[in-house]
């Protein structure tokens, strides 16, 4: 279809995990992709039958979003957060927090869409995310 | 753990500060065989991690692909003009 580039998943620390993606595509619309309801139930997290029934954004410093997913045996996942930093077309900062969390505390999500020569680079941050879980804790002391 | 640290050009303190921290995480154990302390490499730890890592990545490769295509389909729209806000 496109020439798109590879994942890269990275570790950068205990509790930060960056993925490196890049889209064949103007920041702006990358940027949309990520924020309007209508594009985002699309492609985020709709596979295995899933889809997005909920998905609410209030894209604003201080607002928050919601989204639902619905599996094929009527299953559902459910996510909030809120938005810390909205600077279109290039930053993107909100927590993300599960209903069934299986994880302490929230991720902070920060996705960056820097220019490149052609396309556009983005690297997100999922600060606490996983890692934050009571093994890698105990681990670390 | 004079045979670990043989082949590396740091000192056997650092060595030995490794090796604690590996053995911390789970990822070596240490043995006893007379005057040597044998480690021996603990694998299902770090396949542990690997393997959720690999989910991990499956997934957003799967949400990347998608996405592409949606991104696809706004380059095409504003091509032809009927972009929408």
């Amino acid at each position: 279809m496109n020439s798109s580039g590879a994942l890269k998943v990275t570790a950068q620390s205990d509790r930060e995990i960056v993925m490196t993606r890049v889209f064949d595509a103007p920041r702006n619309l990358v940027f949309d992709a990520y924020t309007k309801p209508e594009l985002l139930r699309r492609w985020l997290g709709i596979l295995g039958g899933y889809s997005m029934p909920v998905c609410e954004v209030d894209l604003r410093v201080g607002g928050t979003y919601r989204f639902v997913w619905r599996g094929p045996d009527g299953a559902e996942m459910g996510v909030r957060g809120v938005y810390r930093e909205v600077v279109r077309p290039e930053r993107l900062v909100h927590t993300e927090k599960f209903d069934e969390a299986w994880y302490p505390g929230e991720a902070l999500i920060t996705v960056l869409k820097s220019p490149m020569e052609s396309g556009v680079a983005q690297s997100y941050d999922k600060l606490a995310e996983l890692l934050a879980s009571g093994a890698l804790e105990k681990a670390r002391r | 753990m004079t045979e670990l640290a043989a082949p590396f050009d740091i000192s056997q303190p650092a060595i030995s500060k490794h090796l604690k921290v590996l053995e911390r995480a789970g990822l070596i154990s240490r043995g006893r065989d007379a005057q040597r302390r044998p480690r021996r490499l603990e694998p299902r730890p770090l396949a542990e991690a690997t393997g959720w890592l690999e989910t991990y990545r499956r997934y957003w490769e799967g949400n990347f692909g998608r996405l592409d295509a949606v991104l696809e389909e706004l380059k095409a729209r504003k091509k032809h003009g009927r972009s929408r806000r």
